[in-house]
């Protein structure tokens, strides 16, 4: 069995790497205080917190900023400003799983604004993401589909009885559920007739009835009349489904080559079992002995959001948070451009993150980040302060040590030599200055 | 985005030798050879050329009545036969034509002209009169969509505004750039150290591709600093764009389709002076990126195709401007192109207040795909389309 329970062994012990894994997979990073609590508390604590949404305490009243700054974005009408909504809520939130849930549905829905051009149902969309992003997919899937914002993206509007499109069919097939490989086109013809009638009307999804084409229709091998509800049911019972699924959920918390096929098929069965129940399934990954084997530890490439959040967020730079108008632009250079995803297909993430315009936006945000320009106006971060109420380092050695810790959960003392070479090499050796150095290093790249 | 080898082995090697690991030397001598494919760059020329005035019958009559304010004297005009003749602040793609770089195609457009801005430019981006398909994808990221450009889907887009739907596709992505400070480190970070032999796979991936971008920003760095011919680009915002292109493509880039364009053709009133300003910023801007191809030995590599969504009237208004017309010039420049004039001038008293669509702007896509990106046209354009003699 590949999803057994972890437990801590001499080889695999619970210790600061483990926990600074464990929140940089899961949760975009965490601040010493939360990291040094987890350590203590030991893996099953650490983990409930971050399943119910309680990994870090936070004032009580970033939801009600997050909300001011979402109504203040949309009667704006400037795209940039959703934008900067949800970094602000990524940033400042007590609950980043849920946060890097959104994201990852964000990505398997991947529906850009460019198209939709309605700032409103962009929201609506990503609210979905998190009212049901760790609940049953069904009810997501259904949520989102027929949801006006992927209505309109893919033109399940124009698809109407005698005058259909595929474009909806197409992707609830190839991308939503089931995969490449598991359809043919005659299904897909045929599951753009099954899903006539939906409409939006006045932003709201409606079924106009004399839209449906109700003739007898053949879609994986099962003939009948069907409308687009049946249609969705028979897909959830696919097992193609629960596969892509298990899929998507290995994608964003594992590693590279980690995941067997079998250990995907084992989640596959178990989200069969437990009616494609996503929380079942990220509870299953986070606490198994897969992911805390030392082959998953730093064998993912960070995604420019949780590289640009995980840094603020351990930093605890969210105290007097940057402007998250200035992170949105970093985040366009770095390759991701929130609510305008390049393509029906979403990111493709991974190694395809590391082209060189995006490793030099890496490095220049942590330029940025050291300098003070992501505040507007600038103001330079103090880790001093930082580092004398955590650790009490006084040697600039200790400290780089110290912030390479809370970074990487571990650092070798080869690129602390190195590190510490180069800042003396420097005008200026300040910690700030520091910080940007392991930002642009190639280990930061890993998570 | 950026040739490993070209760096590596010509420049970098040198500035990095302290932390080059043995395992980059060796995939620096095994990297896959430089990117010699050909490229195509579009020029958009936002809000409609007025195309009457940019290729001008100077030898019609009717060109004088139809233009009482706007006529440019016959004198002034760079005259390319008997008939036509380029705007006089056009003097660089007149160099270009006589150089046979420049191959002028006339009255361009397609059959009922759609005269609102938006309609036709989504028209000529995603080549499809469906508007319920304007927001699809574009028939550029249909192209970079096909098989051939497997690993190679990356459009650039070079400019400060959304990135154009023409470059949109299904699997394929557009970058956009404005600024060649994104190409620029800002600080002198530390170089993937040499250890590379106890890494995993994907944590050499990851170095390699550190060392890369960084070896990269170095060799534009000092490019910037005087290597090249930077200075002879206008200092205009078409200028600066057409360098970034042109950088890009020197550093290696793997990229086959880069798109900018040049806003403010939509000359209602009072034309005479800004229509001529756009002109000479537009030529001057092109030429100096050929000029700066062919001194890099990439002009046969590169082809540039100009258009604008539709031309204007041929009767000036009564503001000394110009009102949405029909048909225009499309300029294809590049050392590949065979130079010349396509298509016979209108007869301006014979054809009315507009234009005649000579030429339908998908007959240009088709011979582009089919001769310069070798892809079938029609895989894209989805119905066959006569080609034209542009290409030598």
């Amino acid at each position: 069995m590949t999803w057994t329970p972890y437990q801590p062994t001499d080889e695999t012990p619970w210790n600061l790497q483990r926990v600074v894994h464990l929140h940089r997979r899961a949760g975009f990073a965490a601040p010493w205080s939360a990291i040094q609590r987890d350590l203590a508390d030991g893996p099953d604590d650490s983990i409930a917190r971050l399943l119910n949404g309680d990994a870090v305490d936070k004032p009580n009243d970033s939801d009600a900023m997050a909300a001011t700054i979402g109504d203040a974005a949309i009667a704006s009408g400037n795209p940039q400003r959703l934008k900067a909504w949800w970094l602000y809520r990524m940033v400042t939130t007590s609950d980043p799983l849920g946060e890097r849930l959104a994201l990852m549905w964000h990505n398997h829905f991947a529906t850009s604004n460019r198209k939709v051009k309605n700032l409103v149902l962009m929201r609506q969309q990503n609210e979905l993401f998190r009212k049901h992003g760790r609940g049953l997919f069904g009810e997501l899937l259904s949520a989102v589909v027929k949801h006006p914002a992927m209505m309109l993206w893919l033109d399940a509007d124009s698809n109407r009885k005698g005058k259909a499109n595929e474009n909806l069919a197409r992707e609830l097939l190839e991308l939503f559920t089931l995969g490449v490989g598991s359809y043919s086109e005659s299904d897909v013809k045929e599951t753009a007739r099954a899903l006539t009638g939906w409409a939006v009307i006045n932003d709201k999804y409606e079924y106009r009835k004399t839209r449906h084409d109700d003739g007898e229709l053949t879609i994986l091998g099962q003939t009948q009349p069907f409308d687009g509800d049946q249609l969705l049911e028979m897909l959830l019972n696919n097992p193609a489904t629960a596969k892509r699924i298990a899929w998507r959920i290995c994608k964003t918390f594992m590693g590279e080559n980690v995941v067997s096929e079998s250990a995907l098929n084992e989640l596959a069965a178990g989200l069969i079992e437990n009616d494609l129940n996503i929380g079942w399934a990220i509870e299953t990954v986070l606490r198994s002995n897969l992911f805390f084997a030392g082959a998953n530890i730093g064998s993912k490439v960070l995604g420019p959001v949780e590289f640009t959040v995980g840094a603020i967020r351990c930093l605890e730079l969210d105290e007097t948070p940057p402007s998250s108008m200035i992170l949105t632009q970093w985040l366009e250079r770095m390759g991701q451009n929130l609510f305008y995803p390049p393509n029906v297909g979403g990111w493709n993430e991974g190694r395809s993150w590391l082209g060189s315009r995006s490793i030099i936006a890496r490095a220049n945000f942590a330029d940025a980040l050291a300098k003070g320009g992501l505040w507007h106006p600038a103001r330079v971060p103090d880790f001093d302060e930082l580092i004398e109420r955590h650790d009490g380092s006084t040697k600039l050695d200790e400290k780089v040590r110290w912030l390479a810790t809370l970074f990487w959960g571990k650092v070798s003392n080869e690129a602390l030599k190195e590190i510490t070479a180069k800042l003396n090499s420097l005008k200026d050796r300040s910690l700030p200055v520091a910080a940007s150095l392991l930002l642009s290093r190639a280990e930061h790249q890993l998570g | 985005m950026l040739s490993r080898r070209n760096f590596l082995q010509k420049s970098s090697i040198v500035s990095l030798a302290p932390v080059l690991p043995h395992v980059f030397g060796r995939t620096a001598n095994a990297a896959e050879p430089e990117s010699n494919e050909k490229v195509l760059v579009v020029i958009q020329l936002d809000g409609g050329n007025d195309g009457l005035n940019t290729v001008i019958p100077y030898a019609d009559d009717a060109y004088g009545r139809a233009r009482k304010k706007l006529r440019i004297p016959t004198k002034d005009i760079l005259k390319i036969d008997d008939h036509l003749g380029l705007h006089p602040s056009m003097r660089s793609a007149k160099a270009l034509f006589d150089d046979g770089r420049l191959s002028i195609i006339q009255d361009v457009g397609y059959p009922n002209p759609n005269r609102s801005h938006f309609t036709s430019m989504k028209i000529w981006q995603t080549a499809r009169f469906d508007v319920e398909q304007h927001n699809d994808n574009g028939w550029l990221g249909r192209t970079l969509d096909l098989k051939t450009f497997e690993g190679k889907k990356n459009a650039v887009y070079v400019g400060q505004q959304e990135t154009p739907v023409a470059l949109w596709g299904r699997k394929s992505e557009a970058i956009s750039l404005s600024r060649s400070s994104d190409l620029q480190l800002a600080l002198d970070p530390l170089k993937p150290e040499n250890k590379s032999e106890s890494k995993s796979d994907l944590g050499q991936f990851v170095s390699k591709q550190v060392l890369t971008a960084y070896a990269s920003a170095e060799k534009f760095k000092r490019r910037g600093a005087g290597e090249s011919n930077d200075s002879k680009y206008p200092n205009t915002r078409l200028g600066s764009q057409l360098k970034l292109v042109s950088q890009l493509l020197k550093s290696g880039s793997q990229s086959r389709i880069f798109y900018t364009s040049q806003s403010g053709y939509d000359t209602h009133s009072s034309q005479l002076y800004d229509h001529s300003s756009l002109l000479r910023e537009y030529s001057d801007a092109l030429k100096a990126l050929l000029d700066d191809l062919k001194e890099a030995g990439l002009d046969d590599r590169v082809v540039v195709m100009t258009f604008s969504e539709f031309g204007r009237r041929i009767n000036e208004n009564d503001s000394a401007g110009t009102d949405h017309g029909t048909a225009g010039p499309v300029f294809l420049a590049g050392a590949p192109v065979k130079g010349g004039l396509l298509g016979d001038p209108s007869n301006l008293s014979e054809v009315g207040g507009d234009l005649k669509v000579q030429c339908d702007f998908r007959s240009i896509y088709a011979t582009i795909l089919n001769q310069w990106l070798n892809v079938e046209a029609k895989s894209v354009l989805a119905e066959d389309y006569s080609t034209l003699p542009i290409f030598s």
